[in-house]
């Protein structure tokens, strides 16, 4: 949820880089506060989605974890602004100085350009005005010149006549002049006498006027005559008629432009139309004069130019030449110059008076007084006027030297306008040029374009920029999601670890509390079974604290299971290395099983190969248990058919056997597997002899599916779960068998079987002792002749029997009904008595019969039949016939009955009333088989020896080997069944408990299975004395029996092989025994049971140091209750001494208690021990119990002896019991006493020292 | 027959009030538990021991507190003493009047001590006559050919 969060918030930046970039590094910071705020505030408000996945996780754990995503999360969100500033960076410099480049370059060559380009626009007109100029001049002095010519020739005229040549003369050379120049406006020349002639073009009406003024008024020279006279000096010199001398008649004359003939007549014209006229005042100085002039006659402005015409003596000015030149030509020049470049271009005078532009303006201003000119400020266009008003107000009058002008951005208007101008320094007619040239049609393309590119490159960087910031995101967006999956990843393994850690703990745990979890479930079926044997109980009471006892122990059995399981797991299981018999071990086993079998009505078969190993070092009680979980998963899932053991073996180094395909590879496995145990290992093993033990286990049960094949050995795994409804179970069976397995160097797996159900193939590496192999020697039974006929009611069983009879070469039949079996033993009596020819019954299938003919060739066989229980028809009374039918053959053939463990009493003696000694409990394997048929051939031979005590002989005999073949599994239900013995059920109630009073002959085995497994069981007599001396236990259950049943049958033969049974003590309690067991029912197994729980105590001495009488007779009398000898004492001084006087006494003692030894229960330490347990009370006269307490264990200090001593006190702090422990006591019980909870802790104390 | 089983009703509902009332308890039933044909007796026996040592005990109890410099160590022993051999025959209230005994021997406090002297001496006196009174009927019980009934 926070990540979302977080990764949707940077996202949300990311997604908005344009905003992003301009900001920078502020915004940055600004994102790293928030960040900050952010994650410290969801640092310190977990989201609770989150919580509530993790909720078992620590809150400093998610922390972590939170901080630690966080800071990743926040530094990819770096990285990535970081990067996208940077390529916003990058792309804006690259645009910026694209732009800059571009534009600054191009900018400056247009700028060259354009300057060139404007200085040659002014430069033309300037030059045309320079022209205009110089023409004007060279006109001017040639028209001097030639005047000054003419003059001198005509010089001092003495006649009118030569006065009117002259100005002939003068006109003509004049008029050539003025004809050469187009360009010129008038030429005009002012004599000294006032006469004036000129020439003057009338652009207007392009016509050409002779202009002169008459000599009338001349008189007063010398000149005049020569005026008069002429008839074409209509001319007037007219000098004064502009500055006021109106006397004087103007005249013009019309002339054709090209030839100047005379066109029309002349005219007087008034003053008024005169054109401008150079003076004599115009020339004061006699040098040649520029004034910008006026006319009416034209638009423009009239450049005129006036000089003196000096006389041969150049000392006086006889005349002055006038020039004028109109501007306009500069004005057309310029127009036309501009026309392509949309500018504007004038020239002003110096004075800002305007002499020509480039538009059509006009240029001169109409006044009252004519034409006058206009400053260029006033000009009608606008462009013009706001350009020289721009001028004005930059510079005013103080212009730069030279007047030159460089602007490049004058804002004129709304536009931008280059404005230049230079200065043209004629002499008295200084000219300013000034060009105006709109900004638009130089740099105007320049600047769209400039424009355009910076618009594209913007936009181009943008959206480079966009698609860099996606393609960023979208390469950190998965790099931020590797990110986010390796966080993820770390912070599974991190959970994993955790997880893994934790479960460790619960295994060490688990195993570290096996003891205590144990013990307390032990005590509990402990003191349950003591509730359950008091006879106080009322029938419901009994039936719901049974019920109690079945769920404790199921309970237990759970418990047992898990406590194994985390045990192998944490790694403390370690595996006894003893020597047992595996045979017998898995016989006893079968035994058990067995039972549950034929109440699910499946055959259990134990097929073992002869060349195993009898004995076999190992952890016996681990192997059982293997099998043991192996076969009642079988059993659990078989319904009908058999479940078959097998065995065999492979020695592991130096074998020859071929093996199967899967062996092999299984082999192959274990090969490696050895070699990687090193040196140590192959040392020890090249000592050993290993065997490589191989077991199948069959069924014919509902199969497991083949993908479930592996997984079944996994804790808590079934193959099918619904089964556990009905099958129950925790699916910790197999794991703990495949656990075990592992830890014997083994394998196991399920195996293809061909059928249905299911085949677990497993190995175990286990060592044999060096006589291993010896022991498998067997009898010789093929020279005995022996003949057996297996009447066996399962086929499994008899198959595997009678192919093992083969191989030691004893013929066999098998039969499994009972017609069948009468049908064969006619046939091979009667047949065999009569004739050897007789018809066997058509009934008989075929091989039978070859096998009964087969047979019949054996000389002198000695047939043994083995006869199933169940062949009998057991349900009404007919099977007492078919006893009677097969007494018939009992002369020729020996019997052996395989019993069930339902097998009633009634039948077993009605057949030891027939005389069939012969009974064995189903299974039927091989050992039974070896026993059958040794004692059947002892008996053959002692028939020959001695017929008469044969019975009794061989009972005995009989009965040692069937109960040594069960020894080992005396917790088994089998037991009961001993069929020798009418009060069996009691003895054996007796010997086993209350277990069987449960009627729980199905968790029975299950129940041998638990306490077998579990090391600890303190409190539970039986299971202790399964864990006793192997061989002490086996034969004191052995000797009890028969001891047993030769008092029973008052015959005081003492053959077994321990006579001190014989010891009063023990005697006695078999008498009473006997007595209590004798009613059947539940009463009987109720009494049994207290004889049994009162015997609890049995035969312990006892010293109890108690000063209160009260106290000291109650517990008195409950500890003899359950028959404990007493010694009472009244304080601690009494009870040390009383043990030291007995210490002191025990070698006289030793005798007389070794007697007692064979109780088997005793070791022989303890036997040299006064008492086997002291209780003591705490407070007592005279010396208190923690001080005797003390003192006797200083006693016992170097003796090696260690009495146990229970504490006995009224203060029930813990205090006091650490207080009693230290002191040396073993353990403490708190007045008042718990009856049940004083048997249970001495029963733990004295099974503890044994 | 008719009086034996009222006798034996009457036996039983005792009992039954002198569980209710807290004068016994389960210790007393485990005694009854333990008398067989080995013991037959066993009960009054144990009972009549508890009252000669209790007897013995509350003189003792009672001169140690008359003295001048009284010993509440040795009060406290003999306290003690009481009070396990109450509770192992199950009389509940004298063990738990023993107790308080003990809390005020604990504080030397001899005022409470002589008080609960008395109520000790009360409940016991109280016990014995309902433990006399049980025995008697126990006996009338036996007496009239009756078996007395074991307790559940």
């Amino acid at each position: 949820m926070a990540e979302k969060a977080d990764s949707s918030y940077s996202t949300s930046l990311e997604d908005s880089p344009t905003v992003n970039a301009p900001m920078g590094c502020p915004s940055r910071k600004v994102c790293d506060k928030f960040l900050g705020f952010f994650s410290s505030w969801r640092r310190n408000t977990p989201p609770t989605g989150r919580r509530i996945f993790h909720r078992d996780v620590e809150q400093d754990d998610f922390q972590y974890a939170s901080t630690h995503c966080l800071s990743s999360y926040y530094s990819v969100f770096v990285v990535r602004l970081a990067i996208m500033v940077m390529l916003a960076i990058l792309i804006g410099l690259l645009t910026i100085l694209t732009w800059h480049f571009t534009r600054s370059y191009t900018k400056r060559s247009l700028d060259t350009l354009a300057s060139g380009l404007r200085y040659e626009l002014l430069q033309r007109p300037i030059l045309r005005m320079w022209n205009i100029l110089n023409s004007t001049s060279e006109i001017t002095t040639a028209q001097v010149k030639l005047s000054e010519y003419v003059i001198r020739r005509y010089s001092k005229p003495a006649t009118q006549a030569e006065q009117v040549e002259l100005y002939e003369v003068m006109r003509d050379v004049t008029w050539a002049l003025f004809a050469s120049r187009k360009a010129l406006n008038a030429i005009t020349i002012t004599y000294r006498n006032g006469f004036v002639q000129a020439f003057h073009r009338d652009y207007r009406s392009n016509s050409t006027f002779y202009i002169y003024s008459n000599l009338v008024n001349y008189s007063i020279s010398g000149n005049e005559p020569y005026d008069v006279n002429k008839l074409s000096s209509h001319q007037k010199w007219n000098e004064q008629s502009i500055h006021g001398n109106l006397s004087a008649i103007w005249y013009r004359e019309p002339l054709d432009p090209l030839t100047g003939e005379k066109k029309g007549k002349a005219s007087q014209i008034p003053p008024d139309d005169l054109i401008n006229i150079a003076g004599f005042s115009q020339v004061p100085d006699g040098v040649a004069s520029w004034h910008v002039a006026v006319s009416k006659y034209t638009d423009s402005p009239l450049l005129s130019a006036a000089l003196p015409v000096r006389d041969a003596s150049n000392k006086s000015i006889v005349a002055v030449v006038g020039v004028t030149t109109a501007l306009s030509s500069v004005g057309q020049l310029m127009r036309e110059l501009v026309e392509v470049h949309g500018g504007h271009i004038y020239l002003t005078s110096q004075e800002g008076y305007l002499l020509a532009t480039s538009t059509n303006a006009p240029l001169l201003r109409n006044s009252t007084t004519g034409p006058k000119l206009m400053m260029a400020v006033d000009s009608e266009d606008q462009i013009i006027q706001m350009g020289a008003q721009w001028l004005e107000r930059v510079y005013g009058n103080k212009f730069p030297p030279g007047h030159i002008v460089h602007v490049e951005n004058a804002k004129l208007g709304h536009q931008q306008y280059y404005i230049d101008s230079f200065f043209l320094n004629l002499k008295r007619l200084p000219i300013v040029g000034v060009i105006i040239i709109p900004r638009r049609y130089i740099m105007g393309k320049v600047d769209e374009r400039a424009f355009k590119t910076l618009l594209i490159l913007i936009s181009a960087s943008v959206c480079i920029l966009v698609i860099g910031c996606v393609c960023i995101l979208i390469l950190t967006n998965g790099v931020s999601k590797e990110m986010k999956l390796r966080a993820e990843l770390i912070s599974h393994l991190d959970a994993r670890r955790r997880a893994e850690a934790s479960n460790n703990y619960k295994s060490q745990f688990l195993a570290n509390m096996s003891h205590e979890l144990r013990t307390p479930m032990a005590a509990v079926i402990g003191l349950l079974d003591i509730l359950i044997s008091d006879d106080c109980l009322t029938n419901e009471q009994y039936a719901t604290v049974t019920q109690i006892r079945k769920c404790s122990t199921a309970l237990l059995r759970l418990l047992n299971n898990i406590l194994d399981l985390s045990k192998v797991e944490s790694g403390k299981l370690v595996l006894e290395d003893t020597e047992f018999d595996l045979g017998r071990e898995l016989e006893g086993l079968m035994d058990m099983f067995s039972v549950q079998c034929i109440n699910h009505n499946v055959e259990a078969v134990l097929d073992l190969s002869d060349d195993m190993p009898k004995f076999v070092r190992g952890d016996s009680a681990r192997v059982v248990q293997i099998f043991a979980n192996l076969i009642s998963n079988s059993i659990k899932f078989t319904t009908s058919g058999h479940i078959v053991l097998r065995g065999w073996c492979e020695i592991a180094f130096n074998e020859t056997t071929k093996l199967p395909l899967d062996q092999k590879k299984a082999r192959c496995a274990l090969k490696t597997k050895l070699r990687q145990q090193g040196n140590h290992m192959k040392k020890t093993s090249k000592k050993e002899n290993k065997v490589i033990l191989w077991f199948e286990v069959d069924d014919t049960g509902c199969g497991i599916d083949p993908s479930k094949w592996e997984s079944v050995f996994e804790s808590f795994e079934q193959a099918d779960p619904s089964t556990t409804r009905l099958h129950g179970g925790t699916g910790l069976g197999l794991c703990i068998v495949r656990t075990l397995v592992h830890k014997m160097g083994g394998e196991i797996k399920v195996v293809k079987k061909n059928g249905p159900g299911t085949l677990m193939r497993l190995y175990l590496l286990l060592s044999t002792t060096v006589d291993g192999a010896e022991q498998n020697c067997q009898v010789d039974f093929a020279r005995h002749n022996v003949v057996t006929l297996l009447a066996l009611y399962g086929s499994m069983g008899r198959v595997v029997m009678s192919q093992w009879l083969r191989k030691i070469g004893l013929p066999s039949l098998g039969v499994s009904e009972w017609n069948e079996l009468t049908q064969v033993l006619q046939e091979l009596f009667y047949s065999r008595r009569h004739d050897s020819a007789f018809e066997v019954q058509c009934s008989l299938n075929e091989p039978l019969k070859a096998e009964v003919l087969n047979i019949q060739d054996v000389r002198d066989p000695l047939f043994v039949i083995v006869v199933d229980i169940g062949l009998l028809d057991l349900s009404t009374n007919i099977w007492k016939e078919q006893l009677n039918f097969l007494d018939k053959f009992s002369g020729k053939a020996t019997f052996a009955w395989m019993l069930n463990h339902d097998t009633s009493n009634a039948i077993k003696m009605e057949l030891r009333r027939k005389g069939h000694i012969l009974m064995v409990n189903k299974p039927l394997y091989k050992a039974k088989m070896i026993q059958i048929l040794e004692t059947v051939i002892k008996e053959q031979q002692k028939k020959s020896l001695n017929a008469v005590r044969a019975i009794a002989k061989d009972d005995d005999m009989h009965e040692c080997l069937e109960i040594d073949s069960i020894q080992f599994d005396n917790a088994s239900s089998e037991d009961s069944d001993m069929p020798e013995m009418g009060n069996s059920n009691a003895l054996n109630a007796f010997l086993h408990g209350e277990k069987q009073k449960d009627g729980g002959r199905i968790t029975c085995p299950s129940q041998y299975q638990t306490f077998k497994g579990s090391l600890v069981e303190l409190t539970d007599l039986h299971s202790e004395e399964n864990n006793l001396g192997r061989e002490d236990t086996c034969q004191i259950n052995l000797n009890l029996p028969d001891a047993k049943e030769e008092t029973a049958m008052l015959m005081n033969k003492k053959q077994a092989p321990f006579s001190t049974v014989s010891e009063s003590e023990s005697s006695k309690h078999w008498e009473q025994h006997s007595e209590s067991s004798c009613p059947k029912g539940k009463a009987n197994s109720c009494s049994s049971k207290a004889v049994n729980e009162r015997k609890a105590l049995e035969g312990l001495r006892i010293l109890l140091a108690e000063d209160t009488p009260v106290l000291q007779r109650v517990a008195a009398i409950m500890l003899e209750k359950m028959g404990a000898t007493v010694t009472a004492v009244g304080d601690g001084l009494q009870a040390v001494d009383a043990l030291n006087c007995l210490l002191n006494a025990k070698e006289g003692r030793r005798e007389s208690l070794e007697q007692d030894g064979n109780k088997g229960s005793q070791t022989e330490i303890q036997d040299c021990l006064p008492y086997d347990l002291i209780l003591m009370d705490c407070q007592m006269p005279k010396m208190d119990g923690y001080e005797a307490t003390k003192a006797i264990r200083k006693s016992e200090a170097g003796t090696g002896f260690h009495i146990p001593i229970v504490a006995l006190t009224a203060h029930a702090m813990s205090s006091d019991e650490a207080k009693c422990l230290e002191v040396g006591m073993d353990a403490y019980l708190t007045k008042p006493i718990d009856y049940k909870l004083m048997v249970s802790t001495i029963l733990s104390l004295t099974k503890r020292t044994t | 027959m008719d009086g034996v089983v009222q006798l034996q009703r009457q036996l039983v509902d005792y009992t039954a009030s002198l569980f209710h009332e807290g004068f016994l308890d389960e210790q007393f039933n485990q005694l009854q538990q333990l008398q067989d044909e080995n013991n037959p007796d066993f009960v009054v026996e144990v009972v009549s021991l508890f009252f000669e040592d209790s007897e013995r005990l509350l003189n003792e109890l009672a001169k140690a507190l008359e003295q001048q410099s009284v010993d509440f160590k040795r009060i406290d022993a003999h306290v003690h003493q009481l009070k396990g051999s109450s509770s192992s025959i199950g009389a509940q209230r004298v063990q738990k009047a023993c107790i308080a005994f003990r809390n005020y021997c604990d504080e030397q406090n001899t005022e409470g001590c002589l008080k609960c002297l008395q109520q000790v001496k009360h409940e016991y006196s109280l016990m014995k006559t309902k433990l006399e009174t049980l025995f008697k009927l126990q006996r009338r019980v036996l007496a009239a050919g009756g078996s007395i009934p074991k307790p559940i």
